[in-house]
């Protein structure tokens, strides 16, 4: 195993890690290496101080250490005052299930499974594939495109909307905050302007979900309202919690994984045939490779539990911890030539969707989505040549590993339908009337058990 | 070969499915994996031995 830390003390010689630095970003492979070859669990002076896991056999061995991790987020002050899973801290608000432990955490879990699990997401596809289509067709006479605005910032808004029973058409009033949150610096002009619209953003959830306590619809969000957790009912602001967890999870992720793979085949026009020619024997591996390549969410923060021992290492109740699965996901010891795409690679048990009792409850859907979008382009858009001065990526990656321009350019085609408004009305009215987001167990096909 | 999902650490990544189809069975309710085969045909213990490597959770057991 490399750099075992077994018999060592690693607070002895701490690491000066910062991932909020565009340097981490720019020196991303050197510095993964470096972690991993001295110290695969280093203690950082950053933020206070915060332990940084970057090996595979750590991140995996210490993340499904459930005992003795905490995700908990201590808003209020009446439990042991842990911060959540954001280092350094960011704001006093716990984001839903993902900052809490057990038993609470498995029971929002439990509610919401029957309407993310891979049979409940394979009903969502012909919306997808509508939405994708609607997308494309805006653009395809024109012969440009920007990936993101016109196309990974749609698709995977819409979606989660459609799950949660919110109405499909308010798309635009959460998909700018959700992305622009994460991109913009707590230092720049812009953001009070994200501030206004982060807060529109939750006014509109509030009524949505003051709105499912009158009016059933189908969704997430009703699930939330009528749920038990813990034996009682969740509060609105459990709710709101949660809500902004699934927007989070749901919107700028994919987009991130969308873009980056899409710039990453023009770059390699041989493999981008291969892909295009063999969708039905690739794209499943491909996905997973670009999954663990480009790590959307690139980690989380924990807070350890109690004194205890994991990795070799000795840590100390109240230490925060930050477990990398970005870095996980570079290390040779579990991915030969970590740094390279293989779009057919076996074996990827990457991190990318977490490890442990915490694993991304939204995987299906984001996979699914990906796949409906890079299958249509490749379809539609076979040739597109990105413009590489247009290209923007997120300065920073600490939070997620985002793109916010992918412009681009290729052979015009023919529409195929009608435009969004239009698309988004007509499977407003199929959820309304069919109750498309019942959860699966409602809904079982026949034959299921 | 047998095969088995460890439902303690089995999370529902579902790769399994995806590596071997035919082997593994996905729950509707919340994705996590089962394998109901008795004995694992020979013509897909490689597709097997694929899902226990591609496994993030490690859950899958795998005895000859
Ligand atoms: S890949 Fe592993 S964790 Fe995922 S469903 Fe299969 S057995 Fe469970």
């Amino acid at each position: 195993m490399s750099g075992t830390t077994t018999g060592s003390d690693p607070k002895a010689c701490p690491v000066h890690f910062d991932r909020h630095t565009p340097d981490y970003r720019e020196k991303f492979v050197e510095i993964t290496e470096e972690l991993q070859q001295s110290c695969p669990v280093a203690w950082s002076d950053t933020y206070d101080g915060h332990w940084v896991v970057s090996g595979h056999p750590e991140v995996f061995e210490i993340a499904r250490s459930a005992a003795n991790l905490s995700n908990d987020h201590d808003v209020h002050g009446v439990r042991k005052g842990y911060k959540g899973i954001a280092i350094p801290y960011a704001a006093p608000l716990q984001v839903g299930f993902l900052e809490m432990d057990p038993p609470e955490q498995r029971d929002y879990r439990a509610i919401l499974n029957p309407y993310l699990s891979p049979a409940a997401v394979a009903r969502w596809k012909p919306l997808a594939e509508d939405v994708t289509r609607a997308c494309l067709d805006a653009v395809i006479e024109s012969g440009r495109i920007d990936f993101i605005d016109d196309l990974a910032n749609i698709v995977p808004a819409v979606m989660t909307l459609a799950m949660m029973g919110i109405p499909l058409a308010d798309w635009p009033i959460y998909c700018e905050p959700a992305h622009a949150t994460v991109y913009t610096p707590p230092d720049s002009p812009d953001r009070p302007r994200v501030v206004d619209q982060t807060l529109t953003m939750a006014a509109k959830l509030g009524e949505a979900a003051a709105l499912g306590r009158t009016t059933r619809r189908p969704g997430l969000v009703d699930a939330l309202i009528n749920g038990e957790v813990n034996g009682r009912a969740p509060t609105d602001e459990d709710i709101m919690g949660v809500l902004f967890l699934l927007i989070g999870g749901g919107f700028d992720t994919t987009t991130a994984l969308t873009s980056h793979s899409l710039e990453w085949l023009y770059e390699h026009p041989e493999e981008r045939d291969r892909l295009r020619q063999d969708l039905g024997g690739l794209l499943d591996s491909a996905t997973e490779e670009f999954l663990r390549f480009y790590t959307p969410a690139p980690g989380d923060g924990r807070t350890i539990a109690n004194d205890c021992e994991m990795a070799g290492v000795a840590f100390k109740e109240g230490e925060r911890m930050w477990l990398s699965w970005a870095m996980a996901n570079r290390d040779p010891e579990v991915f030969p030539d970590p740094n390279t795409i293989h779009l057919d690679r076996e074996m990827n048990r990457h991190t990318s969707f977490g490890l442990g009792v915490h694993r991304c409850i939204g995987s299906n859907m984001a996979r699914m989505v990906f796949k409906t979008m890079v299958t249509a382009v490749l379809t539609r858009m076979a040739d597109y040549v990105c413009d590489k001065a247009g290209t923007v990526h997120y300065e920073t990656i600490g939070v997620i590993n985002g793109m916010r321009k992918l412009p681009a350019t290729f052979t015009p085609g023919a529409r195929l339908g009608d435009d969004l408004d239009a698309t988004l009305a007509r499977w407003q009215e199929a959820c309304d009337t069919q109750a498309l987001a019942e959860p699966i167990t409602r809904r079982s096909t026949p034959g299921a058990a | 070969m047998r095969v088995r999902v460890d439902e303690e650490k089995c999370q529902g990544h579902t790769l399994c499915a995806m590596a071997a189809p035919d082997v593994f069975v996905l729950s509707d309710v919340d994705g996590h994996a089962s394998a109901p085969v008795a004995a694992v045909p020979a013509e897909m213990e490689a597709a097997v031995r694929a899902a226990a490597g591609s496994c993030p959770e490690q859950a899958i057991v795998v005895e000859p």
